[in-house]
């Protein structure tokens, strides 16, 4: 027995000295096959959510994501929806734009954004729209947050 | 009295130069990343310096004997390379050591292995990942680290701590600065400190859906990245990492000899704490031969050797596989150790089964991190900038 757990315990030293140079060389395909793994997707707090739907303007399109209502169990009472615009060639010095997050027909807030100052005006015309979360540029298109609270609840 | 060495390299020239022929390889493999750029002199002069380096300390582990000695100038020579590296490439991409909110929206953040500890319970209840990182693309991406975080504690364990973690360096560092300690006999009953301190980061993080000790507590953003400071919240988190940087990886380590916030304060230690019960590498006391000058607990950075431990045979199980101890024993009866296998034999076998994938590990982290390190020392010195 004495032998055989010695035997066992040589093998396993040996498999973790492997173990380190396949770790790093084998990283990439390891990487991707826990990547597709269900739970390997950026909470959508960071990411802003699912893509909910695109409304094309002239010169620009405005991406309006689900709105986000996270939480550890179940959904949180404030949350926010995520709204990208992206220039057909260049980003519009003003964004002027309303938005029907939740796409009922109702308009909910008109946002006001001035691209190269970053100066952003929110106006609510919903109870559940509450305030600007961020407003940034990100690469080629800007981006905001709208505080949001949850119908739900 | 010293006695001879427990292991049977030790003063043994061809047998050490034997043993670290397979380092040449792994060196070699690492340090360039299988594909040499061998494109200018200083890129040759850096890669000759970085190999020369690496297999010089790997030779001398198996030639003295001593394995902590060598270990710590790889491991502290990591921390300082890759900061320099790391602001240096940050700089160079987005113009200063801060992130704007366009990373963060952008999910651009690198993910570092400590983030770890706070995904975990938010991966079971909501099925995602709460850090803005990018899952699969870019540098350090969300898969990619938690596959090394997965790898290296099935092989070494906490050994990661001491061989791996490209922040440890820094307090193994200031803690060598003093001979002796200021701070005399702290409780080594502060070790548990981190264990609760990371049940306090996994929940907070779970409960809010942020990882809390990136955003309020990580002493490394002062070497690294940090959020860029554009109101009183963030003034404050600056105020905080910093003084914790000062603190507990400089002052208190200096003060101690004690590795503090490795020993003490790291949730990531920790955690990977557990995994020194899922791999086969440990270091066990030979109660015979101890004549309990309790020299190991003096040494110890982490506070893992106490007297219990002593009698039981083996360190607490935060131990980092350091060598320390091993090196300062001189009845020799502390040692590495392969489970399984008998007590009080094959030390060398142990040792150098041991050390291959933990000097591995350490050149996988360092190897390309020095080697670009030197790279932009040249530039600097020849023409004023890392740019």
């Amino acid at each position: 027995m004495k032998k055989t757990l010695s035997i066992i315990g040589y093998i396993w030293a040996v498999l973790c000295l492997l173990l380190i140079p396949i770790t790093f060389m084998g990283n990439n395909a390891f990487a991707s096959m826990l990547a597709k793994l269900p739970f390997m997707k950026v909470n959508p707090i960071y990411s802003g959510g699912e893509v909910d739907r695109t409304v094309n303007h002239a010169g620009f399109k405005t991406t309006i994501n689900k709105p986000v209502f996270e939480a550890l169990i179940g959904e949180s009472s404030k949350g926010f929806v995520q709204v990208k615009w992206t220039g057909d060639k260049m980003l519009p010095p003003i964004i002027n734009d309303t938005i029907d997050y939740d796409n009922n027909g109702i308009r909910d807030f008109i946002i006001h954004i001035d691209t190269h100052t970053g100066k952003t005006e929110l106006t609510p015309l919903d109870s559940h729209v509450l305030s600007l979360n961020i407003s940034s540029k990100v690469k080629d298109s800007w981006l905001a947050r709208i505080n949001l609270l949850n119908p739900a609840k | 009295m010293k006695t001879t060495s427990l292991y049977s390299t030790s003063g043994k020239l061809w047998k050490s130069i034997a043993l670290t022929l397979p380092m040449f390889l792994l060196t070699f493999v690492f340090i360039t990343g299988g594909k040499p750029d061998f494109s200018s002199s200083s890129a040759i002069f850096s890669f000759v310096v970085t190999f020369i380096f690496f297999n010089t300390l790997f030779f001398l582990m198996l030639y003295t004997g001593k394995t902590d000695r060598f270990r710590a100038i790889g491991f502290i020579a990591m921390a300082l390379f890759f900061a320099l590296v790391f602001i240096v490439n940050l700089v160079k991409m987005r113009g200063s050591m801060s992130f704007s909110n366009e990373n963060l929206l952008s999910c651009e953040i690198p993910f570092c292995h400590i983030v770890t500890t706070m995904i975990i319970i938010p991966i079971v209840l909501t099925k995602s990942i709460i850090f803005p990182g990018s899952i699969l693309t870019g540098f350090a991406s969300i898969a990619s680290m938690l596959v090394i975080v997965i790898g290296i504690s099935l092989a070494l364990g906490r050994g990661f701590c001491s061989w791996g973690c490209f922040y440890g360096g820094w307090d193994d560092g200031t803690s060598r600065i003093l001979r002796r300690p200021v701070i005399k006999n702290v409780n080594p009953n502060w070790r548990w400190f981190s264990f609760a301190f990371l049940l306090i980061i996994a929940l907070s993080a779970a409960i809010t859906l942020t990882p809390t000790y990136c955003s309020w507590f990580c002493p490394f953003k002062t070497v690294t990245e940090y959020e860029k400071i554009t109101n009183f919240d963030t003034l404050m988190k600056t105020i905080v990492f910093v003084s914790l940087f000062l603190s507990l990886v400089i002052i208190l380590p200096v003060l101690t000899r004690k590795r503090i916030q490795c020993g003490t304060f790291c949730p990531m230690g920790a955690l990977m704490s557990f995994t020194n019960k899922i791999n086969p590498f440990e270091v066990t006391i030979d109660k015979e031969k101890c004549n309990d000058c309790k020299k190991c607990i003096r040494t110890c950075p982490t506070f893992s050797m106490v007297e219990p431990g002593l009698s039981k045979g083996r360190p607490e199980i935060t131990c980092m596989k350091c060598g320390k101890c091993i090196d300062e024993c001189s009845q020799n009866a502390i040692s590495y150790h392969i489970r399984g296998t008998p007590s009080g034999k094959a030390f060398t076998a142990a040792r150098t089964l041991f050390l291959y994938p933990a000097f591995t590990l350490l050149v996988v982290f360092a190897g390309g991190n020095i080697q670009y390190g030197i790279v932009l020392l040249i530039r600097f010195f020849s023409t004023g900038s890392f740019m």
